[in-house]
């Protein structure tokens, strides 16, 4: 559940509501190994399993979105400033409310079981067809292409310390119970940390509660809910209390998924051109007044399962169901839009610009001076802080500044193996990154995060890794998006327990071949 | 086998739920998130059946949460929102003082909202409901306005609202879609629009199948319009399911309708032994039923008058004034009961009953011209306001 931050209307995380299947968790995207027949991107759309693993519900409609273009820099390299940051965005805005041509894939289930499977607006045109769910198909489009599908239910493919990450940023419904109406009783303003806070008693582990946070929950104590200390806390030996565990929170989960094989020619007809493949999911839940009307497929659908859509209105669909969630970007939410419904944008989110700046900053104020207590150095800049500041910006212009490399700052490989053919293709940086909230797959890479991402990335580390200086040095190696993965790294910090905070491998191993995650959890 | 109905599914799987949760909480008695959310459960399981033992169980569960972890915003927020469905509108007040951030958050504000409707405060209620519709666009807070907007009689408006109200709903809330249906059938019912109204009612009936609720508005379509023996026979089957005082009293106001006065005394009998029971347990929200049913049944204008009375201790609005007026009319007090009609009617109001009310009011003080003029407010509004129909 890299999406942990989903609106609060379908949000599974507050126990008190019901696991939604509108609920997204993990878009995956990356080029195929297979390249018989031409090069093909993989893509996985993850969401809760509800009604269950293999059991999608008939009121939902997912979308997966996709456009190809080719590989842009910009701004320039050296042009790290707040103006050229405005014209990036921009430009996305002109891209993505201009002529950017985006196709479709969508999937409706019905009530026996069946998906629907429509292809819409790529080069060869449209088309749908009706597939079984749970089992790996081959759909052949009119124009001779085929693309592997799997519909149904399958292991969560995302492993992570949840508990952890909500640890570190003092989110009070993991750990407490938080009626819902206490909606400032969500991520308190208490600074956002990797090291435990001296006397920050609300989220420090409890050895005679080890459990809280962990299904274990204890009554909000009444605010205000700040911290008054300076320092971070240390044990009798010196050492930080590391706010993750290094462990996996879903290992055992399933998910429902959406997973996809396509050939890179079917997406664009420029595929030496169009290096880059876009794409972000979306649910939609059917409004009440069309299921009481319960629209008829079009005969065409059912009649011919593989037929031209041309004449359909689709949008005439659309405008039945409801924009519920949007996944692009592991940790998007976390970054830009926090809790909030009405930002539920997708890729259309580059009027959260300024406030990514904002938030970005006000993240690096708790993490920054983590980082740098750790001995490390880091990206922003906290004007050697000795401790996680809890610090909210209400203007860019004061924000920016603070936050310039590590929204500029190319994000390093751990090794050349991203770019197994030595193309000159730049490190990606945090700003494209997240905005567009897209899941942007470099064909010209493995596809690993951020060029992309693959099952096995560690996303939630590699996030705190925008917060490492990529100039530094660690052991002679300049610093890198998996520096946080390290176990050495860990061995020698002043922190306990020494683990690197989130698992480095899902619960179960992923499959060599299509569909690649593994099969649900009995 | 017949399916069950949505009614049904949803009966059953919220006794489920509730069965689980106190299963669970045998084992940890005090976990406070479970012990909300099987209050919230058990409301739920009342609101559904509206029976008053399960509001009762309820009710319990809520003070047991507050008494147990003290007043914490979902159970003061709960406890408010039975109190005001029960009319006890002082204690609702006192509910949402308990945790003061109440009143600040969107819920609590509606419901401060619904309380300066049932106080009176009109415009107060209207410009809190608009601002928070401005806020945010939820269903529930378009569906208040559009009843502000429906009782002040801009009918069309209130359409529209109730719309907007059905577009923001999802699959996955039909119950409540249906509840919106039955508001927008209910709206054209009270302008004669009988046709339109039935429309509306099987729509709410094909969205969430088997509740009584809407099965009760069907049997009120239906007597409008003249089918009375359908009625009948489905007022009969609400009864059996959800057995509640003022649908036997309108059953027996249909048999009075229909010139059958000897089948309606026992449904009045029931029905007052009903009312009479909640008031001497101390409940306060059959008032208003006890008012009109001495006033319009047993014809008795002094013991209306005394229901009247302490109703509109409680709400001093226009129904509770025009209540008062109709039973001051029952006990000979014309210019007494005009007084107090003129000051329902003063709040613009737009009600075919009430109108037709204040003529009769009007006719029996000598003010033929003033009745006349009331009677053809009425008929604009209503054409067939002499057809069967409910008292709401």
């Amino acid at each position: 559940m890299a999406d942990h931050n989903d609106p609060n209307a379908v949000n599974s995380i507050f126990s008190d509501i019901d696991h939604s299947p509108a609920d997204l968790y993990d878009l995956f995207g990356f080029p195929s190994q297979d390249t018989a027949g031409g090069e093909k991107v993989v893509i996985a759309l993850t969401f809760a399993s509800v009604p269950d693993a293999g059991v999608l519900d008939s009121d939902l409609l997912y979308r997966i979105l996709i456009a190809a273009h080719p590989r842009v820099v910009w701004p320039p390299k050296d042009e790290f400033t707040l103006e050229a940051l405005g014209r990036y965005f921009d430009a996305v805005k002109d891209k993505y409310l201009g002529a950017l041509k985006t196709a479709e894939i969508r999937v409706t289930i019905d009530p026996a079981q069946k998906a629907t499977v429509k292809f819409i607006d790529f080069p060869g045109g449209s088309f749908s067809t009706v597939v079984d769910i749970g089992k790996v198909l081959a759909i052949q489009t009119p124009d001779g292409y085929s693309i592997q599908t799997f519909i149904g239910g399958r292991d969560d493919a995302f492993f992570n310390d949840l508990p952890g990450f909500f640890r570190s940023i003092n989110y009070a419904p993991q750990f407490y119970h938080v009626p819902h109406t206490m909606t400032e009783a969500r991520e308190l303003p208490i600074p956002k940390t990797l090291l435990e806070l001296e006397g920050n008693d609300l989220f420090n582990y409890d050895p005679s509660n080890p459990l809280l946070g962990r299904g274990v929950k204890k009554d909000l104590p009444p605010g205000p809910w700040t911290w008054k200390g300076d320092r971070f806390k240390k044990d009798a030996n010196g050492n930080y209390r590391f706010v993750y565990s290094g462990e996996d929170a879903q290992a055992g989960k399933n998910v429902n998924a959406i997973i996809l094989e396509i050939p890179l020619a079917f997406i664009t007809r420029s595929p030496a051109a169009n290096r880059v493949v876009n794409t972000w999911g979306e649910s939609w839940v059917r409004k009440a007044a069309h299921k009481v009307e319960s629209i008829p497929d079009h005969p065409v659908w059912l009649e011919h399962p593989l037929a031209l859509l041309e004449s359909v209105r689709l949008d005439e669909e659309l405008k039945k169901y409801k924009l519920v969630d949007t996944d692009g970007q592991p940790f998007a939410d976390a970054a830009l839009s926090e809790r909030e419904d009405n930002r539920q944008l997708g890729a259309n989110n580059f009027w959260l610009g300024p406030h990514f700046v904002k938030r970005l900053a006000h993240l690096g104020w708790g993490f920054g001076p983590s980082i740098s207590a750790l001995g490390l150095q880091t990206s922003f800049d906290h004007g050697n802080s000795p401790v996680s500041v809890h610090r909210t910006y209400s203007s860019v212009l004061e924000a920016f500044p603070k936050v310039r490399k590590t929204l500029f700052q190319g994000l390093r490989m751990p090794d050349d193996s991203w770019n197994p053919r030595g193309l000159d293709i730049p490190l990606r940086r945090p700003f494209e990154i997240f905005i567009p909230n897209v899941c942007a797959i470099d064909m010209d890479t493995t596809g690993t995060w951020p060029f992309g991402r693959r099952l096995e990335d560690q996303v939630a580390t590699r996030f705190l890794a925008l917060f490492l200086d990529m100039e530094a040095e660690f052991n002679g190696k300049k610093y890198h998006i998996d520096l946080l993965n390290d176990q050495p790294l860990w061995d020698h910090a002043p922190i306990m327990p020494k683990t690197p905070p989130n698992p480095l491998k899902n619960d179960v191993e992923f499959l060599d071949h299509f569909p690649y995650l593994a099969e649900p959890h009995p | 086998m017949t399916p069950p109905t949505d009614y049904q599914v949803e009966l059953e799987r919220t006794g489920t739920d509730i069965a689980d949760l106190k299963d669970r909480l045998k084992a940890c008695p005090t976990d406070p998130e479970k012990v909300t959310r099987l209050a919230y459960r058990l409301y739920h399981r009342a609101s559904l059946t509206a029976n008053f033992p399960d509001f009762e169980a309820a009710e319990a569960a809520i003070d047991d949460g507050i008494r147990q972890f003290g007043p914490k915003e979902d159970l003061c927020l709960l406890k408010a929102t039975l109190d005001f469905r029960f009319h006890r509108l002082a204690l609702v007040k006192r509910d949402l003082d308990m945790v003061p951030a109440l009143r600040g958050r969107p819920e609590g504000r509606s419901m401060l909202a619904d309380l300066d409707f049932q106080e009176g405060r009109y415009e107060q209620a209207r410009t809190a409901y608009e601002d928070l519709i401005r806020e945010n666009r939820t269903w529930d807070n378009l569906a208040r306005l559009a009843y502000y907007k429906f009782k002040m009689g801009d009918a069309e408006d209130a359409d529209r609202l109730y719309v907007e109200a059905e577009d923001e709903l999802t699959a996955k809330e039909m119950r409540s879609y249906a509840w919106v249906e039955l508001q927008r059938g209910v709206l054209r019912l009270t302008r004669g629009c009988y046709e339109d109204a039935m429309a509306h009612y099987r729509r709410a009936d094909v969205a969430y199948t088997g509740h009584w609720h809407t099965d009760e508005h069907i049997a009120e379509a239906l007597a409008a319009q003249g089918r009375f023996d359908e009625a009948i026979a489905l007022y009969e089957s609400v009864i059996d399911r959800a057995p509640r005082p003022e649908v036997r009293q309108t059953l027996g106001e249909l048999y009075v309708f229909i010139g059958r006065p000897d089948h309606a005394q026992p449904w009045f009998d029931q029905a007052l032994a009903g009312y009479l029971e909640s008031a001497g347990r101390g409940d306060v929200h059959y008032y208003h039923h006890l008012t009109d049913f001495y006033a319009d049944v047993r014809e008795d204008g002094a013991e209306a008058l005394k229901w009247a009375r302490m109703d509109l201790e409680l709400r001093d609005n226009f129904a509770t004034q025009a209540a008062l007026a109709w039973a001051l009319y029952r006990d000979g007090q014309l210019d007494a009961a005009r007084d107090a009609m003129d000051q329902a009617l003063s709040s613009g109001v737009c009600d075919a009953e009430l109108f037709s009310q204040a003529a009769a009011i009007e006719r029996a003080a000598g003010r033929a011209s003033e009745s006349a003029r009331h009677l053809q407010k009425a008929e604009e509004i209503n054409p067939h306001y002499r057809n069967f129909h409910v008292h709401r």
